[in-house]
């Protein structure tokens, strides 16, 4: 069965290993701004992974064609061969889970390394989980659940 | 040259002619110490005068990365902040985790180097080799977080990472420290007072540019063998509680300082601990960048007297410094001192030990009622305590004098007071007992090149204390270990030359030294650190000269202490060390034989024994012969 990324966002300390082990994985380089998974540290008390969802919004809004779904692992992903950096699929994520490669000149986005993501592999702390589709489709909706019961507490 | 691991480049900032200078890297200073504070240590011996006032325009401060700052290397987001310490006069430097050193490898520089004086005061903005000097006026007065708050807003980059002093430093007590990313320290010494003096209130970096690995595919695999031997990490639980972990272990093992030394053990030691602030406090554990472990604690109090917005910390020593140490059992009142030592930008160990100090002074008559501004001073008074921070960075009534730390204050009320005081060469000791923990770290506290201190370069009780072979054997650790009590006769010259050097490893490395000890196969050895280095920097340097670099890093701050005229004279301890313990598991443990200890000491090092300064010819096999022209030496 096909697996999902899913983030569990309580989990993460900020160590942003995982970045690195994707920038390393594919660019060979450490560069935290050369990854396709972000981890963003806000004050007060945030630290949380963001990943692409695979969701498929960007596959339209290439010009080249250059964004394809690989049908074994369900990612999206970029054919760098093709790739001409116009940023289309940017704009095209709603999410701002694709970015710009300054350096390469095209755009960098999750392929799930072929369906064994390292950023997974290498989280000491299970704030990035590969699970079952239908795993990670309930665990989703608890968490959906969760933010709206953090919500009216908030309120009230 | 083209360099792996390393960026390649010096920033030089001037801040009296607003010069900005970039240099490359220095290949035959790398070959010798590799980086970070050996190579800040070679810098400054090099370009400071010797007897130069610390607080002038004359002294420099470094911040300083190493190769492995900022790469995968699990423990690799430190960087030294180097300098001449207005506290001690001697060489410092200071360890701070967070993201600032990654972040100054990412912004295209391996070291920052800060020279002269402003005018006015300014602060700093580097991105990706783009530096510009900014008014920081407004910013003068304000807080840690205000500052850190303003700046990021001004430069507009939310992800950037600033250090920065708060009122502390800009009084120059001469304990302030440098804070970076709100809340993590570049503690000991004195180099927020520095950074004051010259009218740098911050520096805020960030930038995107790509730390370069040599053989990739062989570091992945190294890197994942680092990994895989970090899960067997013999104290895991410091995942969970933190280094307030050892608050409960230590005062178990009749090693936590408690009431200015004078026993060492606490009863209320589980109101402070490690668990209790878990079970109640913390929000979150926090990591600094690429840190496997995640020690750091970020914690508040939600309401009441010590009401505290969330922040990073309190570490060990901090609980136990406001602790123990003043006889305070209140966990809210330390999270509270915690809190305003960071903003005020303040070393919490000095802090906590110059209060505990004063009341100590208090108790045996030495100081009036009216000369503590009508304090109560009665040990465990957590109001005082309190108010003393306050007063201490913004240098009122009696803080201006515990502004300028434990010597001085002890120099300024008499010899009773000069008895009693507790630090080595003008530096606090730190919330080890040595008494009871081990006697090699009482040796430590007194050859230390920064004064008193349980971290630099190693924790000196791995050993005889702690068990901990740490890959050492290899390069010839007398094991089984000796007995912790034991003093002369029992090799612990040599065994702690290998501890010393196996922390320098990390220092020249640029990584905290928190993931070194273990058995051989559970912590990051300087065999495993070798593999790391050797995939990443492509430098073909084997263990044996990884361990070489490291003596010779410590060679040259030890040269430094040399021209500013210490010797053996000046590798003390405090009296009260000479005295047995009063309590606990280690009752009548004492210091017996120091003398003996240095002896060994210097030995294991190829040293004078009478001065305690290094021979011409140990100089000469570490490749260090330019040194001898800069210090006073014994044929």
């Amino acid at each position: 069965m096909r697996k999902t990324l899913v983030v569990v966002a309580t989990n993460c300390t900020g160590c942003r290993r995982c970045e690195m082990w994707c920038s390393m994985k594919h660019k060979k380089v450490i560069n935290t701004e050369r990854s396709a998974i972000h981890v963003l540290r806000r004050e007060p008390s945030i630290d949380t992974p963001l990943v692409c969802l695979q969701c498929g919004n960007c596959l339209g809004a290439c010009p080249k064609d250059a964004i394809q779904r690989n049908k074994k692992t369900g990612a999206i992903e970029i054919k760098l061969d093709l790739c001409t950096g116009c940023g289309f699929c940017l704009t095209a994520c709603p999410y701002g889970l694709i970015t710009m490669d300054k350096v390469d000149k095209h755009a960098i986005k999750c392929d799930l390394c072929g369906g064994d993501p390292e950023c997974v592999k290498h989280c000491k702390e299970d704030a990035i989980l590969y699970l079952d589709l239908e795993r990670a489709a309930s665990y989703r909706r608890e968490e959906a659940a969760k933010f709206q019961q953090k919500k009216v507490r908030d309120t009230y | 040259m083209d360099y792996y691991g390393y960026i390649g480049k010096i920033l030089r900032v001037n801040l009296s002619t607003k010069e900005i200078r970039v240099e490359d890297l220095d290949e035959i200073s790398i070959n010798l110490v590799l980086g970070c504070s050996g190579y800040a240590a070679k810098m400054l011996i090099e370009e400071l005068e010797p007897g130069i006032d610390p607080l002038s325009s004359a002294n420099k401060i470094i911040f300083a990365t190493g190769p492995l700052t900022g790469t995968l290397c699990p423990s690799g987001g430190s960087y030294e902040l180097c300098f001449k310490s207005p506290l001690t006069k001697s060489w410092c430097q200071s360890r701070s985790g967070g993201s600032f050193g990654p972040k100054i490898k990412k912004a295209g520089f391996d070291f920052i180097i800060i020279e002269g004086k402003s005018e006015k005061p300014v602060y700093l903005w580097i991105r990706n080799e783009v530096v510009e000097i900014h008014d920081a006026f407004h910013l003068w007065g304000r807080n840690v977080e205000t500052s850190t708050n303003i700046i990021l807003k001004e430069i507009d980059a939310p992800d950037a990472s600033v250090a920065v002093i708060g009122v502390a430093g800009e009084n120059m007590v001469k304990f302030a420290c440098v804070i970076n990313d709100r809340g993590r320290a570049a503690g000991r010494g004195g180099g927020g007072a520095i950074l004051g003096s010259k009218n740098l209130k911050a520096i805020a970096v960030n930038g995107s540019m790509d730390i370069r690995v040599h053989n990739p595919e062989k570091f992945m695999e190294v890197i994942t063998k680092a990994e895989t031997a970090l899960s067997k990490y013999p104290f895991e639980s410091i995942n969970q509680f933190g280094t307030p972990l050892l608050v409960n272990i230590l005062n178990t093992n009749g090693c936590l300082p408690t009431k200015y030394f004078n026993y060492s053990t606490f009863t209320d030691a589980e109101e402070i601990s490690g668990e209790k602030l878990t079970e109640k406090y913390l929000i979150k554990r926090r990591a600094c960048f690429g840190c496997s472990m995640g020690c750091g604690r970020y914690s508040e109090v939600d309401e009441g007297k010590w009401a505290t917005p969330p922040q990073e910390g309190p570490e060990y020593e901090t609980i136990a410094m406001f602790g123990a140490l003043c006889l305070n059992n209140d966990l809210e009142s330390i999270i509270r001192s915690n809190y305003l030592c960071n903003n005020y930008g303040m070393d919490t160990i000095s802090t906590g030990s110059v209060i505990a100090f004063l009341m100590e002074c208090y108790e045996k008559g030495i100081l009036s009622k009216q000369q503590v501004d009508n304090l109560d001073l009665s040990w465990g008074n957590s109001n005082v305590i309190v108010d003393l921070v306050h007063k201490i960075a913004r240098r009122e009534g009696i803080g201006n004098l515990l502004a300028e730390g434990t010597a001085h204050t002890a120099e300024q009320l008499g010899p009773e007071a000069q008895k009693i005081a507790l630090h080595v060469k003008g530096m606090e000791l730190p919330a080890h007992e040595p008494r009871g923990e081990s006697k090699t770290l009482g040796l430590q506290y007194a050859v230390s090149p920064r004064g008193a201190c349980h971290m630099h370069p190693n924790w000196a009780s791995t050993w005889d204390s702690g068990n901990f072979e740490s890959g050492l054997t290899e390069f010839g650790m007398p094991w089984p270990p000796a007995d912790k009590f034991a003093e002369e006769g029992h090799k612990k010259g040599i065994a702690y030359r290998l501890v010393i050097l196996h922390g320098e490893i990390s220092e020249i490395l640029g990584c905290c030294i928190f993931h070194s000890w273990g058995g051989k196969d559970e912590c990051l050895t300087p065999q495993l650190y070798g593999e790391i280095l050797r995939s990443l920097t492509g430098l073909n340097k084997s263990n044996e000269q990884l361990l070489l670099a490291a003596e010779r890093s410590w060679t040259i701050k030890k040269c430094f202490n040399v021209r500013e005229g210490f010797s053996r004279k000046d590798d003390r301890l405090p009296l009260l060390m000479f005295k047995p313990l009063k309590d606990g598991p280690a009752k009548n443990e004492c210091i017996k034989n120091l003398e003996a200890m240095l002896d060994e000491y210097y030995e294991a090092f190829g040293w004078n024994k009478i001065s305690g300064i290094p021979e011409v010819e140990s100089l000469r096999k570490l490749d260090l012969e330019f040194l001898s022209e800069k210090i006073p030496l014994v044929e």
